[in-house]
């Protein structure tokens, strides 16, 4: 007989939950510091506590808010200039070596200045933000624009479309995947971002509680920043893959869906 | 009467590569037109210029006597891949053909030629869940549904087995002897030239130039038991062989051991 194996869920937590299991068992006979690298048990005492205290729900809708406007705005952005770039060859030859250039400086190196340029509160934790999003949305928009299958346009030609109709009924749903899949990287550089953001200086936010559990000695508060950050990164993202999902379900791929 | 009318069309690349040189072609109303020839003769070429993909470097095609100058309304083709819209199902890819229909004729037409091509109850499908007959099928009726009067085929029966190759012939001219458009096509099939077209246009390469025109005598439709079908391949295999002896290497001229790939 055939043993069914578990749910996809279910097969995801077997790794944590072994991990935790073990984890616990470790500091609770002396083989691992306590202190240093608090079990489960007690981050979840500290969660709960953070939690209870309503601490825990200011700080991750404040990362989640910065978050949210700063991958709607680098979204927005990369998805209009890949779009310009991608469509254009007198916009691709006049922007996109800049643009590349610019992807080469190291995102963090823009800290100082976007502080001094735009001061230490939330302006310039958007923009760090943002920058990290577009930067893949706008390559992969402008990749995908380029290796639109010239066979299908040109079925859009022989059956008397114009160009705006070609992009929007041809161009556009070939993109979509690789624009999808370009967001998904996005947001996952979005969540990399605010961390640095919130280092720069806040008062609250996720970023915050880990640099208070740094400066308080306090590796439980650290640690469960870090999974609330574990947990909102992948709620944002599968999120994101079931509002895509209905666009993509006539991909012939593999996974048939992401 | 013309229908079509290609005079003195001549294709060079920005390379400098002569692809076509002073083609002649005429196809009346209802006519259908094979062309025929070796690899690289230039036939895609040339079809792809009555489509309006690419501009002729020199002579004019005309429709009707109105000389084409890009995509025409009255053209509609289908390639050599079905080139389905993978994101449209099967009912919506024949639709996007009909975009100059009203929306109620479009949806009419779809219906109507789901059932025709066999596809009735598919119209919801995705390409990827169809077969490569099947998708061909939903291509035919996507070029069919605007009322064409004049069809372009590029080879769109060679990536098909036998079987499925020979009930798109039917389909085809089943579709044809209905709507009566005007078909230019270009295969490398001897046997499937001589079943469909009125005319076979053998081309030469080096560059592609018309080498001969030879009508078809087999009725339709075609008994290919017939001695007349077998006359008719024999004829168009040895026009073909004639038009590619001076690309043959020196020693293998006419009497010696060349190998046809038309037979």
């Amino acid at each position: 007989m055939k043993l069914a194996w578990p749910a996809p869920w279910i097969t995801g937590l077997i790794l944590p939950l072994t991990l935790g299991v073990a984890w616990e068992l470790a500091v609770r006979h002396g083989m691992m510091s306590g202190r240093l690298m608090p079990p489960p048990s007690r981050l979840a005492a500290s969660a709960w506590t953070l939690a209870r205290s309503g601490d825990l729900a200011v700080h991750a809708l404040a990362t989640l808010g910065r978050v949210a406007i700063g991958f709607a705005c680098g979204a927005v952005a990369g998805t209009m200039l890949g779009m310009l770039t991608g469509a254009n060859v007198t916009a691709r030859r006049l922007l996109d070596p800049s643009v590349q250039a610019v992807r080469a400086i190291p995102s963090i190196a823009w800290v100082p200045l976007f502080i001094l340029w735009l001061g230490i509160f939330e302006t310039s934790k958007l923009t760090l933000i943002g920058l990290g999003v577009f930067f893949p949305v706008y390559l992969g928009v402008l990749s995908a624009i380029q290796g639109v299958d010239r066979k299908l346009i040109e079925v859009g030609r022989v059956f008397g479309l114009s160009v705006m109709s070609i992009a929007l009924r041809i161009t556009w749903p070939a993109v979509l995947p690789s624009w999808i899949a370009s967001l998904r990287t996005g947001l996952g550089l979005g969540f990399m971002f605010v961390v640095a953001a919130e280092l720069m200086g806040a008062s609250e936010g996720l970023g915050y509680l880990l640099l208070d559990g740094q400066q308080m000695g306090r590796a439980d508060t650290i640690l469960v920043a870090m999974i609330v950050f574990a947990l909102l990164g992948k709620a944002a993202d599968g999120l994101l893959v079931a509002v895509s999902r209905p666009l993509l379900c006539w991909q012939d791929t593999a996974r048939t869906r992401l | 009467m013309t229908r079509l009318a290609i005079h003195q069309l001549g294709k060079t690349y920005a390379d400098g590569t002569e692809a076509l040189r002073d083609i002649n072609i005429q196809a009346d109303t209802g006519e259908i037109v094979a062309i025929l020839g070796g690899s690289g003769c230039g036939k895609t070429t040339l079809l792809r210029l009555v489509a309006g993909l690419d501009q002729a470097s020199s002579g004019t095609i005309s429709v009707g006597g109105q000389v084409l100058t890009g995509t025409h309304p009255a053209i509609s083709a289908v390639f050599q891949e079905p080139r389905l819209l993978p994101w449209l199902t099967t009912g919506a890819n024949i639709a996007f053909g009909g975009g100059r229909l009203t929306a109620r004729d479009r949806q009419a037409r779809t219906t109507a030629l789901l059932d025709r091509v066999g596809l009735a109850g598919y119209a919801s499908r995705w390409p990827r869940e169809l077969s490569g007959g099947q998708q061909q099928r939903v291509a035919i009726a996507r070029a069919l549904i605007g009322h064409p009067e004049i069809l372009l085929l590029d080879e769109p029966f060679s990536a098909l087995d036998p079987v499925t190759r020979a009930s798109l012939h039917e389909l085809l001219l089943d579709l044809w002897r209905d709507l009566r458009p005007t078909i230019l096509m270009v295969t490398h099939d001897v046997e499937e030239a001589v079943v469909l077209a009125d005319r076979i246009v053998v081309m030469r390469p080096k560059p592609g130039r018309v080498h001969d025109v030879l009508p078809v005598d087999v009725p339709r439709p075609s008994d290919k038991a017939l001695p007349i079908f077998d006359l008719m391949k024999r004829r168009v295999t040895s026009a073909i062989d004639r038009s590619l002896a001076d690309d043959r290497p020196p020693g293998l001229k006419s009497g010696s051991l060349w190998l046809s790939p038309w037979v």
